[in-house]
């Protein structure tokens, strides 16, 4: 195999720190309040509401720590790799199990559409050292697309910035349609923390006044370009909106030495470098650390939260260290699990002992069911007439594109589906013009004509709720297991008949939408991806008032053992259209303020 | 990339590969972002345009690929075109890591059009002139939605790679697409009716509705 340097960042610092980091932190080490395990948008915000109140808190992660000044690739031309920043064969970490990234020239050509299967964007050149390799991480049962991601700050290294707030539509969902439960907290208990974390992280946006999707606290907006401002005009005639993307980065600064504001170079998902996108290490990990009151221990995979004799209280976690495989146990008054929905309900599911023979917090026998994420796949593109033939602009200098909100069961009843679904998308000139694939001849024809379309192009993706059903779930395999022996999960998990009618309306509504504008030559792709794409799962361990229908309580503590708080979105009882992110960044801090009103209260 | 490590050619340092860099791009702002790596990576490709040095594809094979993505993203008065932009490079490398039934595709496909041009022109593909050449294309590329025989598959998939190739390379983002992004800003720029005002860009009124 050919050598590409691009591929080859160093890091050595990153290792040097992390086997430092491994080597001084053993059990006995120190005396931790609080254990937290997991680094990303639920682990470090857990971690930073600690240290900040004064706790001593114990981070594990699961992989290594992160260089971000050497890592964060911000602005690394396609040009600079000579493979234009694509991965080798062997070296798509998360194509081993059921998805085979091929890439064009064949993903993109329908003669080879039996081999071809999708291009995660979450697997490239920039995220290849974080995302895990699939041969060590396994799943079994139906296909399900499980990006994680091992290092310091998880996922939000890379994640889509995109910054909404579940609203009234979400927390009181079933009191509109009749299917399955509300929440047991309202919209008015979360939207203090929702307004806190934009003040906290910044969160570009317009105040909109939309029901479906609440205002926050806004920074900046980004503008939109020529071809959305077209689109939104004509839609607007239809009484549908398409308002800027909010965004989870600072337009207008924060009070945090390791960020700077938003610079409008727009390769966020890459890791920005000057730490105005939101990740967690520099928006809440470093920061906290910096308290002195946070331990932080890479490489430590935790198989299980252990339970005591009289099985109500965790006395902390059982730690596999992922390089010596040194089996250690770590004690602490509370344990925070943040270690993403699916992964936190692996530990729980195998935290088994005579008190809890199917796993901590599951007397209800509910642990692990109820996951829901996001139908996505469905997409409409097409030519907007006004940018036509037309020089090039700065059109892409920003960190998410344009969001047309939910429009559906709002204040009509579609026959058809229940809940609903919106579309992000806009358009105009990118580094890269996809839209060449579709432009038919060769030659100086073909190219010229790629320059006059390349401004007009404006396409859009949709993002429908999963309703969360008990039966899409996940279980621990009964002889399958990871690299370090520990259990893996099995999925049963399927869209069903209301997905799939409102995946019909998503490509029906976007294609007529795109007709509204005008738009020429548009193409309409109605297949769904695969389950799991949309890298916003929720639910498996589900909140509510009665411990017979829910995992744990409205403070998304378990029912069964009180000292165990799940920080991330696992506690999710639905999850709207809305990307996942700034809910459980909200309801890590909302979860927080309960652990320390317990630890101030002397339950703890 | 191998060059990079041969002795002959000279370890690349940051300031050779700033040297060649610095001809190409006015662009100051990226280059303290850009990692060593990236540099060496980006500076090895600018060198490579001296000679190509295919990894998978025979010197015939090689003349016939850039023949044909030249052909299909030509020089023209607004920018160079694939051959100059190093796309058979590109293909070469990726053909090295393909399975080996896609490369023997990309073998028979570059024989085709070989025989092809020997058919009709009594030639090889890489000697054809540009008439000759568009004759050939123009009748590979015809059911380019729905390629029925082998030439048109091959052509199909061809054109996709050399897409991929061009338009990732420097020249096709910087000279052909003119793409003006990837740079500091105070503020996305957006369109000018968002800031009330008429757009020269695309002609809309800071009043339309």
């Amino acid at each position: 195999m050919q050598a590409d340097r691009s591929l080859d960042v160093n890091l050595t610092r990153a290792l040097e720190e992390s086997k430092r980091l491994a080597d001084q932190v053993k059990p006995g080490a120190d005396r931790w309040d609080v254990i937290v395990v997991g680094t990303g948008a639920a682990g470090g915000m857990a971690t930073y509401q600690l240290a900040m109140a004064g706790v001593k808190v114990l981070v594990l992660e699961a992989g290594r720590m992160i260089d971000v000044k050497t890592e964060y690739r911000t602005m690394e031309w396609p040009y600079a790799s000579m493979r234009r920043q694509r991965l080798p064969p062997g070296e798509r970490p998360i194509a081993i199990a059921e998805y085979n990234f091929l890439d064009r020239p064949y993903g993109g050509n329908t003669a080879y559409r039996q081999s071809s299967k999708v291009y995660s964007y979450a697997a490239n050149s920039f995220t290849r050292n974080w995302v895990v390799d699939e041969r060590e991480h396994p799943t079994t049962g139906t296909p399900y697309a499980w990006v994680r991601a091992r290092v310091l700050g998880g996922k939000t290294n890379f994640w889509g910035r995109g910054a909404l707030r579940y609203g009234p539509l979400q927390f009181n969902a079933a009191s509109r349609d009749g299917f399955d439960v509300d929440w047991p907290i309202s919209y008015d208990d979360v939207k203090p923390y929702y307004d806190k974390v934009d003040m906290l992280l910044g969160c570009s946006g317009t105040k909109e006044g939309l029901e479906q999707v609440p205002d926050g606290v806004f920074q900046r907006p980004y503008k939109l370009n020529c071809v959305e401002v077209a689109f939104k005009r004509a839609i607007a005639r239809m009484g549908r909106h398409y308002i800027p993307g909010r965004a989870g980065v600072t337009t207008d600064g924060v009070l945090n030495k390791y960020r700077a504001k938003c610079a409008g170079r727009g390769r966020c998902g890459r890791g920005c470098d000057i730490g105005a996108a939101f990740h967690s290490p520099t928006a809440l990990i470093y920061p906290a650390r910096d308290t002195g009151r946070v331990t932080i221990r890479p490489y430590s995979i935790v198989s299980e939260v252990l339970v005591d004799q009289g099985g109500s209280r965790a006395t902390g976690v059982r730690v596999i260290d992922a390089n010596t495989r040194e089996v250690m146990d770590f004690t602490a008054r509370a344990v925070v699990l943040g270690a993403g929905t699916l992964d936190t309900a692996r530990i729980l599911l195998n935290s088994r002992s005579p008190r809890h023979p199917d796993g901590a917090g599951n007397s209800s026998g509910l642990l692990g069911c109820y996951l829901s994420e996001h139908i996505m796949g469905i997409r409409g593109s097409g030519y907007m007439p006004v940018r036509i033939g037309t020089e090039s602009t700065l059109d892409d200098g920003r960190p998410v594109a344009p969001y047309i909100p939910r429009f559906r069961n709002i204040t009509d009843r579609h026959p058809d589906f229940i809940r609903g679904y919106h579309f992000q998308g806009g358009g105009g000139c990118g580094e890269f013009p996809s839209m060449a694939h579709e432009i038919p001849g060769y030659g100086k024809a073909f190219k010229s004509n790629v320059r006059k379309y390349y401004p007009a192009i404006i396409s859009f993706g949709g993002f429908g709720e999963v309703l969360p059903r008990k039966e899409n779930r996940v279980l621990l395999d009964p002889d399958v297991k990871d690299a370090w022996g520990i259990p893996v999960l099995r999925f049963d998990y399927r869209f069903r008949d209301n997905e799939l009618k409102m995946a019909r309306d998503m490509a029906d509504s976007i294609e007529e939408m795109l007709h509204v504008a005008g738009a020429e030559d548009i193409k309409i792709e109605r297949e769904p991806l695969p389950p799991g794409w949309s890298i916003h799962e929720i639910g498996a361990a589900r909140m509510g008032s009665d411990p017979k229908s829910s995992v744990t309580d409205p403070f998304c503590r378990l029912h069964d053992v009180k000292n165990v708080y799940l920080a991330d979105a696992s506690p999710f009882v639905c999850g709207g259209t809305q990307n996942t992110t700034w809910s459980i960044l909200a309801m890590s801090w909302r979860t927080m303020d309960g652990l320390l009103e317990q630890m101030r209260t002397g339950s703890l | 990339m191998e060059q990079l490590a041969d002795p002959h050619s000279g370890l690349v340092t940051r300031r050779t590969a700033l040297k060649t860099f610095g001809t190409g791009l006015g662009t100051a702002a990226l280059l303290p972002w850009l990692s060593d790596q990236g540099l060496a990576a980006f500076a090895g490709i600018q060198a490579a345009n001296a000679v190509p040095n295919p990894k998978v594809l025979a010197p015939s094979q090689f003349a016939t690929l850039e023949t044909l993505v030249e052909a299909i993203i030509p020089a023209d008065e607004r920018s160079p075109g694939a051959r100059a932009a190093r796309v058979a490079d590109y293909i070469d490398l990726l053909l090295s890591e393909l399975e080996r039934e896609r490369v023997l595709e990309w073998f028979g496909g570059l024989a085709a059009l070989d025989a092809a041009a020997a058919a009709r022109f009594k030639s090889n593909f890489a000697a054809l002139n540009a008439e000759q050449l568009d004759a050939i294309l123009a009748d590979i590329s015809r059911n380019e939605r729905a390629p029925q025989s082998p030439l048109e598959l091959f052509f199909a998939v061809a054109k996709q790679a050399t897409i991929q190739g061009y338009y990732t390379s420097e020249i096709g983002i910087q000279q052909e697409l003119r793409y003006k992004g990837n740079k500091f800003l105070r503020d996305f720029v957006g369109c000018e009716t968002e800031d009330g005002k008429d757009c020269p860009h695309c002609g809309q009124k800071h009043s339309g509705q």
